[in-house]
């Protein structure tokens, strides 16, 4: 059975494109930048080529810095640790969001552990920020806002082009992570003034294990990874050519066919949500109605818990996420869904299904058609749903 | 592991579990887990004699709201118990219901292995001949408690009277249940936003026969045996802090505005 895969924020395929643009950088052009030998050059001139593409895909200008890192968590602990370790005369006070990815909310506690301060800005019941609030904490000490494009789970986007400015006039620098928006979202770091941005390879479509932080001119962190003083000194490791290769023809990829992409993506996801709140009774959608990613459909279902929903879906071969305590390590549910303002038992029932390049329309339907099956089998097992409800789904049979 | 590794035999009593559904008139019936945590279970037992004259299970149903694990574990007890002797259906351990599904995540454990103490809960029901739903939290509304950082924050989302509905746009409301008036206002603010919850001490439904069926249609989340304790923000408000009676213990809540009623 082919799995209709909904579940590309966790994973992209490597668009062939890429991989075989990749494929000589293993065996053939196998060299080091840092040898002096007509191998090595081959490989400096690639590189340079590749961080040139990546600039191109964020319309950064000749003198900002690319660096190339391992993941986008690497990029963020280079982003937040390496300006909170540069700029500490400055001050010690970082400002995030309540839904911020996990990589940016544990750096952040282990930053407090080390004397900074972290205030985390609140969210609507939308998942967007409040930005009165984000204004009213910005102080004297405040370093660094670090604030996501778009939430990871839900989609919701953030007022970006506010943020940015406010952080401008403040004289504070701003991170953002991507990672989440950049396959839909064209990014112009020129018309934002963002300082600080994190990409990811696999989410553009390129391989894992590669990803980048630019950094705006004139802006200066410390390195976290010290070796042989590469990437100018701020990340250090031999660089990972073939997979550098490959996240920048993802780039010049996904910069030709992002507004078409965009385009296909919502119609197929304007239709789920719409036929999935219309057809299943107690479905709700979390998220923005309009300010979201327009590959993301984030939903709750009453009733029921979302790793047994994952698991009903999986039975019929339909690859999807849940924001479900039962399915995390830590058996606590997601503190995005929390922070909009869900209780515990209504973040078990939630479902996200995000969208990609290879998503078709017959996968939209067939979704469609068993989702609301397997809703209603758990629905019949639970304990909790209402006797009308029962009812409901016992006439319908 | 990842935690929904699971064996064949948990995945086959997920996907064909036993004995599911409800004993009208039950001998016994039990109840366990917490919606909040993400499992609940319900197990009804009716009880026969075999031919030595023991007690034994002769019917036994369940029902449950829970992970892939939490349906497996009631699914296979339902499975040991059935024909058993109530004493040694009392003996089925969790780690008995796990052995019998070839294990589960580790992680899974304890969460969702509730099943052997719903049967349990099931058999002392029978036994005891105690009532299974017993009300232990009644409602209280006439003694006035103090919540912490409510008066702080009046004006800047805590309210005592409402006057003008459109201000609650699209906010995210809680109102504490203090008698009727509470109540019409909650089923009247879920035409300005989708966000209205209700928090009652009580286990049931509050308010008049008239309010309470206006109430189970209107859009208004109800949060049953539980107490607001605190209203927390920087500027306004932005959390309060719950408690559960039922847990016995307390969480947060992200919202915009409380409203509690000075005139009832």
């Amino acid at each position: 059975m082919d799995e209709i895969y909904m579940d590309y924020q966790a994973a992209k395929p490597v668009d062939e494109r890429v991989l075989k643009e990749m494929l000589p950088y293993f065996n053939e052009k196998y060299g080091n930048p840092a040898s002096l030998h007509t191998i090595g050059d081959q490989a400096t001139e690639k590189l340079e080529e590749s961080r040139k593409k990546i600039a191109q895909f964020i319309n950064a200008s000749e003198n900002s810095k690319i660096i190339f890192t391992s993941s986008a968590t690497e990029s963020n602990n280079l982003a937040l640790i390496g300006a909170a370790q540069r700029y500490k005369k400055k001050g010690n006070h970082i400002i995030i969001s309540e839904i911020e990815h996990i990589s940016i909310f544990n750096i952040c506690k282990y930053l407090e552990r080390n004397g900074f301060e972290i205030s985390k800005v609140p969210v609507d019941q939308f998942g967007i920020i409040k930005f009165e609030k984000l204004k009213n904490l910005i102080k004297e000490n405040t370093i660094l806002i670090s604030i996501s494009i778009a939430s990871n789970e839900i989609g919701s986007l953030q007022p970006i082009k506010e943020i940015s400015e406010i952080a401008k006039e403040k004289n504070v620098l701003f991170h953002t992570d991507a990672v989440a928006s950049e396959s839909v979202l064209p990014i112009d770091v020129e018309e934002i003034p963002i300082d600080l941005l994190t990409l990811s390879s696999n989410d553009i479509y390129g391989p894992k294990g590669v990803a980048a932080l630019y950094i705006r001119k004139g802006v200066r962190i410390n390195p976290i990874i010290i070796g042989g003083g590469q990437e100018n000194g701020l990340r250090s490791g031999s660089h990972n050519i073939h997979g550098i290769v490959g996240f920048a023809k993802a780039a010049e990829i996904m910069k030709r066919e992002i507004d078409s992409e965009s385009k296909k993506l919502k119609l197929l996801r304007d239709k789920l949500i719409k036929q999935i709140l219309n057809i299943i009774p107690n479905s709700y959608l979390n998220g923005h109605p309009e300010k979201r990613l327009v590959n993301n459909a984030h939903f709750r279902f009453d009733y029921i818990e979302g790793e047994s929903l994952i698991l009903g879906l999986k039975d019929h071969g339909i690859a999807a996420a849940t924001g479900s305590a039962c399915s995390s390590k830590t058996l606590e549910p997601s503190h995005t869904l929390i922070s909009c303002g869900l209780l515990h038992e209504e973040a078990h029932g939630s479902l996200l299904f995000s969208l990609g390049r290879y998503s078709k329309e017959e996968d939209i339907d067939k979704v469609l058609e068993i989702l609301p099956k397997v809703i209603k089998r758990l629905r019949l097992l639970s304990p909790l749903t209402p006797p009308k409800l029962l009812k409901q789904y016992e006439v319908n049979n | 592991m990842k935690s929904t590794q699971y064996s064949k035999k948990v995945l086959d009593h997920f996907r064909n579990p036993r004995n599911v559904g409800v004993i009208e008139n039950p001998d016994g019936y039990g109840k366990v887990g917490n919606p909040v945590c993400g499992d609940l279970m319900e197990i009804f037992i009716n009880i026969g004699k075999n031919e030595n004259n023991e007690e034994i299970i002769s019917d036994i149903k369940f029902r449950t709201f829970g992970c892939g694990s939490a349906v497996a574990t009631s699914s296979m007890i339902t499975e040991l118990a059935m024909g058993k002797t109530i004493d040694e259906a009392y003996k089925i351990t969790r780690n008995d219901v796990a052995d019998e599904l070839d294990g589960l995540p580790p992680i899974k454990m304890h969460c969702s292995n509730l099943a052997a103490d719903a049967l349990q809960a099931a058999i002392r029901n029978y036994r005891e001949g105690t009532k299974p739903d017993v009300e232990i939290i009644t409602s209280c509304q006439l003694e006035i408690k103090v919540i912490l950082g409510f008066d702080e924050f009046l004006g800047k989302g805590t309210y005592k009277k409402v006057d003008d509905l459109t201000e609650f746009n699209d906010k995210r409301i809680l109102i504490v249940d203090n008698g009727d008036k509470s109540l019409e206002l909650a089923i009247n603010l879920t035409k300005i936003t989708g966000r209205v919850i209700l928090i009652t001490s009580g286990k049931y439904m509050p308010g008049s026969k008239d309010l309470q069926s206006k109430l189970k249609k209107s859009d208004v989340k109800m949060l049953y045996e539980s107490e607001l304790l605190e209203v927390r923000g920087t500027d306004d408000v932005e959390k309060v802090i719950i408690h559960d009676y039922d847990e016995d213990n307390n969480y947060e809540l992200f919202l915009d505005s409380v409203i509690i009623l000075e005139e009832r």
